[in-house]
């Protein structure tokens, strides 16, 4: 790296980290959200989270940051070393929630090149508040446990040591100037120096690290310690730096005196157990508190001390991932592109073609480099692909915060994260799929479980998220078990909003009445909720999936839940085409897109006096393009019979296209017409065919966008 | 490591200059009709043989098509039909100049090469603006320079690609960057 400290790049590793971290503690958040508690490995690994975000955030000056992480640090340094049994789980969830949402919307801030100046306050009171709430359920039931984050072995503190006959005991107050900065920190290398010496050692007030407001009391009252050392006087003020400290007091007391002085430092029970070993009592405690738990605790009761069940499904490894340019991807992928070609120009060489050649040795050297060209290809076709997991640990969230806030029970499964699609992709359905697991939550799941119950259903709605891979495809559907579509609401609606033409509900088909919901200003909850609502999602949603060439499909049983199925194409790269040829020009035309090939005669053809073709196919009338004519090719057929005529479907209208001849199959990876060249309706791109010459993409859409526009 | 990268990128600076320095005042020239051109080396990244090249629709004419420069595909202009004059056959003489304005490449379909002239700055004159009947030329021709017993026009590239495609190049930039 740089010699020079450069903060640009400190900050974009910041923001990309914390970023990674954010996403990992998330994923850890709600993978458990309905677990009963964190487990070991859990606590442990939010516990290292926050404190790297904490020490990064620190050294970058973003105070509101680090506090809030200090905060959450603390909570969990103490779950970590007392493993206390009865946290209120989801109470926790959400407070991690509120802490990665508040450092998320920081980094924001952030990455926009705004100062991040976030209100911290809120969300550090209320873990203050928890931690003390489970600190203090802890000391009702009479059990000592250690103090948060004292950066010294819990263990020492929670026991007194047996007081030898040479022990002497002390308190010391320290009272600090009115003015000392940080008086917190000093106390706390004051503990920090007798601890050295100390055999018991405690202080008042006792969160002099982890709460920040400390100081001010440290200042106001001063900082009392309790000392049991072999030490003499001498020696424990000799430790005590005495910079910025007003008065220190000094007094020797007897060990009477001493245990009463515990007591007002909130350790009544410490000498009741004084002499039993430390882990003993604490085992015990643990046994005494599974016997009895307290009524109205969150947490299940049968668990094993301090350890989460382990979940049989496990959250996917974090794969380790270097980012690269995409365009040393492009280049890449045009390298191989021509080595494929180079390769077929080289195997398929003319000069091989000699009669009577002995080619076995060659035949059997083609293979191997066909069968490892193949491979690279396919190796730089999945660089580009990402899993669905981290798209699907968004919807986790949304599903818990909805749920949540609605008051509903829900429960999400989440069936093939690991489904592979194309990066872009990725990027083009995170919005829809959002939009579709709220109305899920929001619309599909009834709003009360007696709803539920009395359709003999299970008290907890359940949502299903499903990604799968299916010949070339990718289905991803949110399917619930809520109320289902009603067919005749849906037509009342549609009419009442005038989306649709008078006819009646028997005209249209079950197909038809779903995909009304997708129509512009079409929504038939009564009430507009924070969530969904407006009518302005469905048809948003329908609109993205169709900029990425996929389309929505809705199935829906009344009363029995519906399933919202997103099919979009797994790369906008590479598509499966069929070469076919016009003139001198060779086209592509995409095989999902064609219904079928037919050669027709003349009479099937019918004229209009304005000029348009129609042609009639089976009792059915389509609209009729000539390419030649519409891209004013020359040297090809003109007469219907002589062509072959290419019947293309695109969203439900169909268009037949006359061309010369079929080449081939292939499947073809898409390149921009380069840009110079103005944009022409009808083609989408173009591409490299084998033998390297150039072949036009048609554009379905922009063919019968181009049709209606020239009526 | 950091030393040697910028090391390298010193003298990679350092080349630049002398790069730009050793294609000062030198020019490529190529007829086309009884003409000759000039357009500044600098511009120039390669040529190539005439190679077929895939029409599209629906263009100005004088955009011949597309070709497939090793995996990059590149629009090829003819610049006689865009400098309005007759098209005439291509023969094996005819090449493409591949030339790089603004980050567009750009094939220029030309007659016949000539050679790399330099042609110092003092022998550029302006071209007249007067006295001829085709002014559509001159918005290409940004000076005239004399070498030898020969005039040689010397072509602007940027003003080539005609103002409105820059423009469209510049939108689709923008909506690329959108998307």
């Amino acid at each position: 790296m740089a010699e020079e400290f450069n903060t640009e790049s400190m900050l974009d590793m910041f923001l990309y980290e914390s970023g990674q971290l954010l996403e990992k503690l998330e994923g850890i958040i709600l993978e458990k959200q309905d677990a009963d508690c964190f487990d070991d490995a859990d606590i442990n690994e939010i516990f290292r989270i926050m404190h790297t975000i904490k020490g990064s955030s620190g050294v970058l000056m973003y105070e509101n940051i680090t506090k809030v992480t200090h905060k959450l640090e603390d909570v969990f340094y103490y779950l970590r070393e007392s493993h206390p049994d009865d946290v209120p789980h989801m109470e926790l969830v959400e407070k991690v929630l509120a802490v990665s949402d508040f450092v998320t919307g920081e980094l924001d801030k952030l990455k926009n090149g705004d100062t991040p100046d976030g209100d911290e306050k809120q969300i550090v009171e209320d873990l203050d508040e928890f931690l003390g709430r489970l600190k203090g359920e802890i000391k009702k039931q009479g059990i000592e446990m250690p103090q948060a984050n004292r950066h010294v072995e819990p263990t020492q503190f929670y026991i007194t040591p047996v007081a030898g006959d040479d022990s002497h005991f002390y308190r010391i107050s320290i009272h600090y100037r009115s003015d000392t900065q940080m008086s917190n920190l000093r106390a706390y290398s004051a503990t920090y120096a007798l601890k050295e010496v100390a055999e018991d050692l405690l202080y008042t007030p006792d969160d002099i690290l982890s709460n920040e407001a400390s100081a001010d009391v440290i200042v106001a009252e001063g900082f009392h310690m309790l000392l049991q050392t072999k030490s003499s006087k001498e020696e424990v003020i000799a430790l005590i730096d005495s910079s910025e400290a007003e008065e220190i007091n000094f007094d020797e007391l007897t060990k009477e005196e001493y245990g009463n002085a515990l007591g007002e430092f909130g350790r009544e029970d410490a000498s009741a157990t004084a002499s039993a070993p430390a882990a003993a009592s604490k085992d015990e405690a643990k046994d005494k508190k599974q016997d009895a738990p307290k009524p109205g605790d969150y947490v299940v009761k049968t668990k094993e001390a301090g350890k989460g069940k382990t979940l049989a499904k496990h959250q996917p490894k974090q794969q380790s991932i270097i980012s690269v340019n995409v365009e040393k991807m492009d280049a890449l992928m045009d390298l191989i592109g021509e080595l494929v070609i180079a390769e077929a120009v080289v195997l398929q060489n003319p000069d091989l073609k000699v009669p009577g050649l002995e080619l076995s040795n060659f035949q059997k050297a083609s293979g191997q480099l066909s069968k490892i060209t193949t491979e690279l290809q396919e190796v730089i076709m999945s660089m580009r692909m990402m899993p669905l997991t981290n798209t699907f640990q968004k919807m986790r969230r949304i599903v818990f915060d909805v749920s949540r806030k609605l008051g509903k029970d829900i429960e999400l499964e989440v069936i093939g994260e690991n489904t592979e699609v194309d990066k872009n992709i990725i990027e083009n359905i995170t919005d829809p799929l959002m939009h579709l697991v709220r109305n899920s939550v929001d619309h599909g799941i009834e709003e009360n479980a007696e709803d539920r119950t009395a359709l003999g259903k299970p008290a907890k709605g359940k949502i299903t998220l499903e990604a799968k891979n299916e010949g070339g495809k990718v289905y991803i559907s949110v399917k619930d078990d809520g109320k289902g579509l009603n067919k005749e609401k849906l037509y009342q609606k549609a009419l009442e909003k005038g989306v649709i033409e008078n006819k009646p509900i028997t005209e249209f088909t079950e197909k038809e009445i779903f995909r009304f919901i997708t129509l512009p200003g079409f929504s038939t909850k009564e009430e507009v909720t924070e969530y969904s609502g407006r009518g302005v999602g469905m048809d948003v949603v329908v609109k993205n999936i169709q900029n990425i060439s996929g389309r929505l499909d809705i199935t829906s049983v009344e009363f029995e839940g519906s399933e919202m199925t997103l099919v979009i194409p797994l790369t906008l790269a590479i598509i499966n085409g069929i070469v076919v040829q016009v003139g001198d020009s060779p086209f592509v035309i995409e095989t999902a897109s064609i219904k079928e090939f037919v050669r027709v005669g003349e009479d099937s053809l019918i004229y209009e006096p304005s000029g348009e073709e129609y042609i009639v196919l089976r009792g059915e009338c389509y609209p009729f393009i000539r390419l030649n004519q519409r891209y004013g090719l020359p040297n090809s057929v003109d007469k219907v019979e002589e062509g072959i005529v290419v019947v293309l479907e695109h969203e439900g209208s169909q268009v037949c296209v006359l061309i010369d001849k079929l080449l081939q199959e292939q499947e073809i990876v898409v390149k921009p017409i380069p840009s110079y060249v103005k944009k022409i309706k009808g083609l989408s791109g173009c591409t490299q065919l084998g033998d390297g010459s150039i072949a036009l993409i048609l554009d379905i859409a922009g063919l019968l966008m181009h049709d209606g526009e020239r009526r | 490591m950091a030393e040697e990268l910028e090391k390298n990128e010193e003298t990679d600076e350092l080349e630049g200059l002398e790069e730009e320095d050793s294609q000062k005042g030198k020019f490529m020239t190529f007829q086309i009709g009884k003409e000759f051109f000039g357009i500044s080396i600098s511009y120039v990244n390669e040529i190539i043989a005439m190679q077929p090249i895939a029409a599209i629709p629906e263009v100005d004419d004088y955009i011949k098509g597309l070709i497939n420069l090793r995996g990059k595909i590149i629009p090829v202009i003819d610049v006689r039909v865009r400098f309005k004059m007759e098209p005439t056959e291509y023969t094996d003489r005819t090449c493409i100049i591949v030339i790089d304005v603004k980050s567009t490449m750009i094939g220029l379909i030309v007659e016949r090469i000539a050679e790399v002239d330099t042609i110092a700055d003092e022998s550029i004159m302006p071209p007249p603006s007067l006295g001829r009947k085709d002014h559509e030329r001159n918005k290409y021709v940004y000076g005239l320079a004399r070498t030898g017993d020969s005039v040689k026009l010397l072509i602007d590239p940027e003003r080539l690609i005609k103002q409105e495609d820059v423009e469209a190049v510049m939108e689709d930039a923008r909506k690329d960057e959108q998307s």
